[in-house]
């Protein structure tokens, strides 16, 4: 059953391999010497953590990237790729992560974007493409996505299949799908899974990535799995458990620290019937001492809804409460003021967190320099002074509180971003992905940081987009569909599967 | 890592550094061109000139530091001259209330600036040209193309002495730019203002998110740029006397590679003051050498946007290699 | 055969979308014709009389370098950058046309040609800071506008040189608007620009430059070929500008920078790229020229013509980013 393998089986030349790849941004090591191979006709699904480097690896073979060191093989030739377009006329296509449609163009402009259909003079016809697109669709079973919309106008879900849709139709050799069910419903899910078997039997060799242990299971003919930035090994057939220790390093039950049961039911923060551009009709309490979870399918509204709750997005009806007293917000300093503190891990971390070549103090006090300063003059050595002191006891690993924020690793990146909060006295913490992107013994720190946290009284939500981490961290979860909560989940019916069911379960039925 | 991290903080000093060695080394070069060059009179004069292009830039790095620009200056600065002349009719009793007016005047434009930058959401180059129309239409048209009675005003005999008096031999508009360093590196290096600046220029989403209030600083930063325009305008009307049209025209550029030579990062959050008035020192240097070379006016114009270009590509390059 | 994945949604026609996607470009015909109309009312109550074909000739004709300054920056601004060396473009080539262009066939065609390729590589060079080395199209832009303009100085020190007769009429007829016939050309090359491969790598490059990268567009190279055709088409309005004055006039450029920004916001194109037309820029364009008409008809002195142009563009950036704010609320 652990049968491993370095290379593909059967006599052919896989159709594509990576060999001993690496990759570094800054300081940080995304692929350290990672290698694998898939044969045509074959679905190798890329499993791991958050941050073992499966997304730098798709984007390496798909021409986005460029290696550091190591080599890599697309139908049995030796390729350096300087750019996607040399990928894909080398039947390497992808479908990335973070989409790449064009907001203010058609659906049938980014279908056929380089292919578009040609009349007199080599001139694009526009109405032909709408037709061609039209029909493109339909062939693939598609008839809810108007192909004249722009794609700013539809839905995250259906942005998600017209990027599948927009690579498939290239024909592609080699098929590279990062997460592409990140957004996508159960019958949109089914639908993909049935394009994937049938490009199978064509000999297409599918890559892909995903966080759900059924659909790999359901689909992948072998499973490779990574940690760290390199593979652990090549498997025809896993069971889930054993693949989580491979996958972490440790057991699972290691991992995750206890989390102390409520002791008072003391309310912190409540929503109700909260709406906001992208969420509706939001309810739910907050007690201190507990992690309330937040889950669910990308784009269905959570981060509107930290926005919301932080007075970042106003909010168009409904109640904000926070120890009982209505909240009125009108931006990020009131709700700082009434002791929220937001901590905030966008897919790059480096649009909403932490201001990267400022030192690492400057970002530690960033929402209490009011409190350090008088006549709007900085304190120097109060400031030095509490930073000091909370980096001590968040046990920050810098030479200096002075270097760049962006000189830390990633996990203490994440540190400082929490530590600001603590700074600021924030009683309620909004944590947004923290653990996307750190590697295990980090999320391990963060972790026991959270549970420390509601040690001492304060109160978390928690959003995040690994089933896992929500059913073994928080009391309960709230699991959000199309900007509702669809369901409240806790103590014997909260597990991994539990919150992903609820999560997938017919957005299309509407 | 470490060294990755020395390197990264000490770059905005060691910019200052290059000016201020560029600046010392253009009055080497401009002594051999033109004997008597580098004498203290001349660098006096030659740093005079250059206190005008500090000040415009002061205002501008204010803008620069996060990320926006301000192409308004030019009209600013004429119009806050004409002003003066216009409201101070030459009088030092009328003085006092013509500095309010001009100074209130300049910091007005500014704040408008910032409101279309911060609230209207106008991109800033937009915004800051189109102000330049408008001021540059009212001072003409209020003004009939500087023909009418007041306009050929002299400045206030006391606003002249505060450019021209000397003080232990030095022109007292040194004094008044090297306290304008002193105030505005405090401030930004300082004050809560200068922190959420440099934070705001950084990344102005995640500044919001830790409570910064990013557009009324950023209203405040376009008011003082105005400001500083204003008064460079009221300054350089003491220096030459009269107020004329299109005096402040080249101060745009100047202020602009001042600022880029001085080591601000266009793209905002880094650089300093300091930076910018050693920028505006050896610009000033560079174009006084060319002049004693006998170099056309054309000349000058060429040479400013040839050293932007060469800087932005040189800094621009090692910012890729920070 | 992969099954339906949901039911089938209404289509809206084509042309719904055509509408719905071209708010901006409908808008400013709009204001084109209301400053059209108003310049009659003005027009009539002076002169007792409509414009006439004299009127349509020298509004045409006062356009056209304007025009052609519009569409460059349009290119421009469609990737999200900016030129704002169109100035001194301008100035450089109006200058060069009136010091060198002679009254032959062979030296007007000659020049005209040298002078649009000294155009593209003025916008050459731009293309390259910007695309190659990576730098701010704002301050790049600045920068060569100050090169260009020492350098138009340069050509023609004092105001002076001469345009012959026969290319002013050739370019814009006095008597007659013939030049619509280039802005014709200008449209059907627009048109042809929006259907090819090259048009739909600048609109993408607009839309979002890494997911453009990621969909194997040549962004570095399609930058350098939008700051290019920037600088052709500016030398063209050099050139028309120099006809229109027949004669040359080495800073007679410098306000086509910022007027050519007024005329491509009135025109409706997204200062933040991808979305824009170059036909919305000429009726900007001509907007702009029926503005500074209506104000000589009610009296304003010339004096306050940048006031005005200033005014209206944050007039129409403001209004264009509410109505757009509105539209988007309405969905």
């Amino acid at each position: 059953m652990t049968e491993s393998e370095a290379t593909a089986g059967g006599g052919s030349p896989p159709a594509v391999a990576a060999v001993k790849l690496a990759k570094s941004f800054g300081g940080v090591r995304a692929l350290n010497g990672a290698s694998f191979a898939a044969a045509p006709g074959e679905v190798h699904a890329l499993v791991g953590e958050n941050g073992a480097g499966k997304s730098t690896l798709i984007k390496i073979l798909g021409g986005r990237l460029r290696p550091d060191a190591g080599s890599m093989r697309l139908k049995g030739e030796a390729v350096e790729l300087h750019g996607p377009g040399e990928a894909h006329r080398r039947g390497a296509w992808t479908v990335f992560q973070e989409l790449t449609l064009l907001p203010w163009m058609t659906v049938a402009e980014n279908l056929l974007l380089g292919d578009e259909p040609r009349g007199a003079l080599g001139l694009i016809v526009r109405r032909r493409m709408s037709r061609d697109a039209d029909a493109a669709l339909a062939r693939l079973g598609i008839r809810h996505i108007d192909p004249d919309a722009l794609v700013e106008d539809i839905p995250l879900a259906a942005r998600q299949i017209v990027e599948i849709v927009r690579v498939v139709i290239r024909e592609p050799a080699i098929l590279l799908l990062d997460e592409p069910t990140s957004s996508l419903g159960e019958h949109e899910v089914a639908w993909l899974f049935d394009l994937i078997r049938e490009l199978r039997a064509q000999q297409t060799c599918i890559v892909f990535t995903s966080h759900r242990w059924n659909e790999i299971a359901s689909i992948a003919d072998r499973i490779t799995i990574f940690r760290n930035g390199a593979e652990v090994g090549t498997y025809r057939a896993i069971e889930e458990r054993e693949a989580i220790t491979l996958m972490t390093g440790q057991r699972l039950d290691t991992l995750f620290p206890p989390v102390p049961p409520l002791a008072a039911e003391v309310p912190m923060l409540e929503a109700q019937g909260l709406a906001a551009p992208g969420i509706s009709a939001i309810g739910f309490t907050l007690r201190r001492g507990e992690i309330l979870g937040v889950g669910g399918l990308t784009g269905h509204g959570h981060r509107e809804l930290f926005l919301t709750l932080f007075g970042a997005l106003r909010a168009e009806r409904g109640t904000i409460l926070v120890g009982g007293e209505a909240l009125r917000l009108r931006g990020p300093r009131d709700a700082i003021r009434a002791g929220l503190g937001i901590a905030l891990v966008p897919e790059d971390r480096k649009t909403e967190g932490l201001l990267l070549p400022m030192t690492i103090r400057d970002n530690l006090t960033l929402a209490i320099l009011e409190r350090i300063s008088r006549l709007g003059v900085i304190e120097a050595g109060a400031e030095a002074e509490r930073t000091r002191r909370l980096a001590d006891a968040l046990q920050i690993k810098t030479p200096s509180l002075m270097q760049p924020a962006g000189s830390l690793s990633g996990g203490n990146q994440q540190k400082v971003l929490i530590g600001r909060w603590l700074l600021a006295e924030s009683r309620i913490l909004l944590l947004y992905d923290v653990t996307r992107g750190v590697d295990i013994a980090t999320k391990h720190e963060i972790y026991e940081l959270m549970v420390r946290l509601i040690g001492e009284g304060r109160a978390i939500l928690f959003y995040s987009s690994d089933a896992e981490e929500l059913a073994h961290l928080c009391h309960r979860v709230l699991v959000m569909r199309e900007g509702r909560i669809a369901a409240e989940l806790a103590a014997p019916n909260l597990s991994a599967e539990a919150i992903v069911a609820a999560a997938v379960r017919d957005s299309l039925a509407a | 890592m470490a060294r990755f991290s020395r390197v990264h903080l000490g770059r905005d000093r060691r910019r200052t550094l290059y000016a201020l060695i560029a600046a010392i080394l253009l009055f080497v070069v401009g002594e051999f061109v033109h004997p008597g060059f580098a004498g203290l009179d001349s660098v006096e004069a030659i740093l005079t000139i250059a206190s005008f292009v500090g000040l415009v830039a002061a205002g501008q790095t204010f803008v620069v530091l996060i990320g926006g620009i301000d192409l308004s200056v030019p009209w600013v600065l004429n119009g806050a001259a004409i002003l003066l002349v216009i409201l101070s009719l030459g009088e030092d009793g009328r003085a006092l209330y013509a500095l309010l007016l001009t100074l209130g005047m300049g910091a007005g434009i500014g704040l408008l600036n910032g409101v279309g930058v911060a609230f209207l959401e106008v991109p800033a180059v937009v915004i800051t040209l189109a102000m330049n129309g408008i001021m540059e239409g009212l001072t003409l048209g209020l003004s009939g193309g500087l023909t009418c009675a007041a306009c050929a005003s002299y400045a206030p005999p006391v606003v002249q002495r505060a450019v021209h008096e000397p003080i232990f031999g030095v022109p007292a508009e040194l004094f008044l730019w090297l306290a304008v360093i002193v105030i505005v590196s405090f401030v930004l290096g300082r004050t809560r203002f200068g922190r959420h600046t440099y934070a705001i220029g950084n990344n102005a989403r995640a500044s919001y998110l830790a409570g910064v209030g990013v557009r009324f600083t950023t209203v405040l930063l376009y008011a003082l740029s105005g400001l500083f325009s204003a008064l460079a305008g009221i300054l350089l009307v003491g220096f030459g006397g009269q107020a004329s049209l299109g005096m402040g025209t080249p101060y745009l550029f100047q202020s602009i590679a001042a600022v880029v030579i001085g080591g601000v990062y266009i793209l905002g959050g880094r650089g300093s003051y300091l930076g910018a008035a050693a920028g505006a020192a050896s610009l000033t240097a560079l174009v006084s050498v060319l002049l004693a070379m006998n170099m056309p006016d054309y000349g000058r114009s060429i040479i400013y946007g040839v050293v932007i270009l060469v800087l932005l590509l040189l800094y621009g390059r090692e910012e890729g290699e920070g | 055969m992969p099954p339906e994945l949901a039911a089938r949604r209404e289509r809206r026609p084509f042309t719904a979308h055509l509408v719905g996607q071209n708010i901006g470009l409908l808008l400013v015909f709009a204001l084109l014709a209301a400053a059209v109309l108003l310049y009659c009312v003005f027009f009539w109550i002076r002169q007792q009389s409509l414009p006439g074909n004299f009127e349509l000739t020298s509004t045409v004709n006062n356009t056209m370098p304007l025009a052609m300054a519009a569409i460059g920056q349009t290119i421009v601004v469609l990737t999200r950058g900016l030129d704002l060396s169109v100035g001194g473009i301008i100035d450089l080539t109006n200058a060069l046309a009136a010091v060198q262009i002679q009254d032959n066939a062979g030296s007007m065609l000659a020049w005209t040609a040298v002078v649009l390729l000294v155009g593209a590589a003025l916008g050459l060079v731009n293309g390259l800071l910007v695309g190659v080395g990576r730098l701010q199209p704002i301050v790049v832009t600045l920068a060569t506008l100050s090169i260009f303009q020492g350098l138009a100085i340069r050509v023609l020190p004092q105001p002076g040189g001469a345009i012959p007769p026969s290319y002013t009429a050739a370019l814009v007829d006095p008597n007659n608007p013939w030049a619509l016939l280039y802005l014709g050309l200008c449209v059907l090359l627009w048109l042809a620009f929006r259907r090819s491969a090259l048009g739909v790598a600048i609109f993408a490059i607009g839309n979002d430059e890494g997911a453009a990268r990621a969909n194997g567009i040549k962004v570095v190279q399609g930058k350098v070929i939008a700051y290019t055709l920037s600088g052709v088409f500016a030398a063209a309005g050099g050139l028309f500008l120099a006809a229109t004055a027949t004669a040359g006039d080495a800073t007679s450029g410098n306000g086509f920078t910022l007027s050519s920004i007024v005329a491509v916001v009135l025109g409706g194109v997204n200062l933040f790229g991808g979305r824009g037309s170059a036909v919305g820029a000429i009726a900007g364009a001509f907007v702009t020229t029926m503005i500074v008409n209506i104000l000589f008809f009610s009296e304003i002195d010339p004096l306050y013509q940048s006031f005005y142009e200033g005014l209206f563009l944050i007039i129409a950036v403001v209004v264009g980013a509410v109505l757009g704010r509105l539209l988007r609320r309405r969905r």
